[in-house]
């Protein structure tokens, strides 16, 4: 048995879907956090239960990537339960996609989650007069808590069994006669697996999927205009407004209904949110919010650090008593010493306390006020508040930045978006910017380089802007009540993200570790340096052996770095290269280059084509960069 | 003719009119803006930022872009 959970952005169906499946997807506390579906199966009793996790949607009328993702899977049929997660506490508005979930005629269930906020909002819901209305079980649920969630197999069980299909509501007489107008004009064979009414409806709408598949019956094109132009005269209003106000009346109807409106409680948290987005104090704090991370980022990480790197050195220095230098197996193992060292002496120690950071804010709800603050600042660069998630989650990740901007409406803006993210220093290249400059040089030349990078992003997001000037009207976005962060919910969250970085960066980290030493016994290594050389040593001034480990940044950043340590034979880097040329090196590998995964992504996100372009402004950047840097430096150190 | 722009701070004000194309319209239906409703500006724009509403319980931003598309007027 197939399970949909299908309700509105940040309702709460990732965290539902956890507590059912064991921990599998990355929840937050921001509209849209969910961009593709996870499927898990579980295993009830005798009962086998697929279930799927699907990017939040506001209605069945697609507006950004990841709704339309969503609406196709769930348009798709393979679902035999959908089960229509509420945020309670915004019933008024959720209402409306349970409206048009009907309309599907699949079997139901609707869950209320979150009926603690609502509660906390003053709101009484009447689950059993809901029930009623429409026909198929209503439960309430703290999915953040573990509360009711048992209940959902049994109710999607009986449901299914019952074959409990929602009541349709149904509009005004007039409407509804035109409706099955529609209904009768259209062709049997035409999307056979969507209910009549459904088409019907979305027809009237003008909905361009289906209006697409009926351009090829003109006789009934022709029918479904004429139908909606008689509408538009008779309600003065275009159709797609007309269905939309009779959906609106309809659910204030039902909301009216089965809520009861008391006082809500005002508390500390309402007290809280207001300082957040104050307009003197809110910018200080972001700062002040941002920079602590950072701060303790940097602190935590150096304690860490020291003593795992100096245990891998002691081991590589004992390594010619045990293994005769120079053999193939000394330079294997050698590699694989380096590779295991960078992972978890360079990696790991500024990851964890980044990612409980990063987990913190965004279970807080932190991000969407970042979002509201940094509006005004966004618009300077072509973009609007919302752009600033992709960017954040940027600084973790490149590949899950890029994914992020399905989040936006517009193709304009999430190609910028992606553009600009890509210049973001993800977790791989904060571990560059610290083991380089901030082991070498100190904590202020690191704070220069992200101060350095944000200027230069904005400046980019100022000339992409010129070539695709701004058409988007802007912000509309839900600021989601502020949440206490679970303990478990950060741990786990922090475990997945470190999971992914040790099943798949780690063992790449120490596979190319192992081939450069083996280029290197090859001799190979020489040859492709002498290739890079031109821009390397002419351009850039770095030394020669640094051209390989350019190569293999390309794989993953933090590569650059370890294969830097490798290439040069020694993790004193400061012993054989100048601070000019650790900034420089480190610059050009901030900006050079998205990583093979990045890549992945903006192909899979904008297009081989925009991907491209992306990858050839950002080695154009950081050459120009680099070079700039190395002159410009100069005349200082 | 005033719009989300135009109003102090805590005003309740009523949705006369949105202006703009169909997609501003259907994604501002989708959070429940509507017109006819009535909602509650919690914070107005300032320095050209966005405009902060309580819409039946729940918050949601609005660019000042969108916000001076969309005309009001005062209730009580």
């Amino acid at each position: 048995m197939k399970i949909a959970f299908i309700g509105q952005p940040n309702a709460g169906k990732s965290t539902l879907f956890n507590g059912l499946a064991g921990y599998k997807t990355i929840t937050a506390n921001f509209p849209g956090q969910t961009v593709h579906y996870t499927i898990s199966k579980v295993k009830v009793g005798e009962d086998i239960f697929e279930i799927v996790d699907l990017p939040g949607i506001y209605s069945l009328t697609a507006i950004d990537k990841a709704e339309f993702e969503a609406r196709k899977y769930i348009l798709s049929g393979q679902a035999d339960v959908v089960i229509n997660v509420i945020d309670a506490s915004t019933l008024s508005r959720s209402l409306e996609l349970t409206l048009q979930l009907t309309e599907l005629q699949v079997p139901m269930v609707i869950c209320l989650n979150m009926i603690d906020e609502a509660r906390r909002k003053g709101l009484k819901i009447d689950t059993e007069k809901l029930s009623q209305i429409f026909g198929v079980p209503v439960i309430e649920t703290i999915a953040n808590k573990g509360i009711g969630i048992d209940k959902i197999f049994v109710s999607a069980k009986e449901v299914y069994q019952k074959k409990l299909i929602p009541k349709i509501q149904f509009f005004h007489r007039d409407i509804e006669e035109r409706i099955e107008e529609i209904e009768r004009t259209i062709p049997k064979n035409f999307f056979k697996n969507l209910p009549r009414r459904y088409i019907a409806v979305k027809l009237l709408e003008g909905d361009e999927e289906l209006f697409e598949g009926v351009k090829s019956y003109s006789e009934i094109l022709k029918k479904i205009n004429h139908i909606r132009e008689e509408i538009k005269i008779t309600h003065g209003r275009d159709t797609d407004m007309v269905i939309s106000s009779e959906r609106h009346a309809l659910t204030m109807n039902i909301f009216e209904e089965v809520t009861k409106i008391g006082e809500p409680l005002k508390t500390l948290r309402e007290k809280v949110d207001d300082i957040l987005t104050n307009r003197y104090l809110g910018y200080p704090l972001l700062f002040s919010i941002i920079f602590g991370i950072f701060f303790l980022v940097f602190e935590v990480g150096k304690i860490v650090e020291k003593p795992i790197v100096s245990l891998f050195e002691l081991a590589i220095e004992k390594l010619p008593s045990i293994i005769k230098e120079g053999s193939l197996g000394f330079f294997l193992i050698k590699g694989l010493l380096e590779g295991f060292s960078g992972g978890m002496g360079v990696a790991i120690p500024y990851l964890i306390p980044f990612f409980i950071g990063l987990t913190i804010l965004e279970d807080i709800g932190y991000l969407p006020r970042m979002a509201f603050l940094m509006d005004t600042v966004m618009h300077r660069i072509g973009l609007h508040g919302k752009s600033i998630l992709p960017f954040v989650v940027s600084y973790g990740c490149n590949v899950a930045g890029v994914m992020a901007t399905r989040i936006l409406e517009s193709q304009r803006d999430r190609f910028i978006t992606a553009a600009l993210s890509v210049f973001v220093p993800c977790a791989a290249r904060t571990s560059v910017i610290f083991g380089i400059v901030g082991a070498f040089i100190g904590g202020t030349a690191v704070a220069a380089v992200y101060i350095f990078n944000i200027l230069i992003i904005m400046l980019l997001g100022a000339i992409l802007t010129k070539f695709a000037p701004e058409v988007t009207p802007g912000l509309i976005m839900e600021i989601p009540p502020l949440r206490a962060p679970t303990l478990k919910n950060v741990y786990m969250k922090t475990w997945l993200r470190l999971k992914d970085f040790i099943t798949v960066a780690w063992p790449l980290l120490v596979v190319s570790s192992i081939t450069l030493s083996l280029l290197e016994y090859l001799k190979v290594d020489i040859f492709l340096n002498k290739f890079l050389s031109p821009i390397v040593s002419l351009l850039l001034g770095l030394p020669e052996q640094v051209g390989i480990t350019l190569l293999f940044g390309i794989l993953r950043k933090e590569l650059s770095m370890i294969m830097l340590f490798q290439a040069m034979h020694t993790t004193d880097l400061s012993a054989v290269m100048s601070n000019i040329q650790l900034i420089v090196f480190t610059v050009f590998t901030v900006f050079y280059m998205p990583c093979v995964g990045t890549i992945g992504a903006l192909i899979k996100e904008c297009g081989i084509k925009k991907m491209l372009i992306i990858t050839v402004i950002t080695l154009l950047v950081a050459l120009i960069l680099a070079f700039v840097s190395k002159i410009f430096l100069s005349f200082f150190i | 003719m005033k719009t989300l722009l135009n109003i102090d701070d805590g005003k309740k004000v009523k949705i006369l009119k949105i202006s703009g194309g169909k997609t501003v319209r259907q994604h501002l239906q989708c959070l429940g803006i509507h017109i006819g409703d009535i909602v509650i500006l919690k914070k107005g724009s300032f320095l050209g930022g966005p405009v902060l509403l309580e819409v039946n319980g729940y918050d949601v931003a609005l660019g000042r872009g969108v916000a001076s598309k969309i005309e009001v007027e005062e209730v009580e």
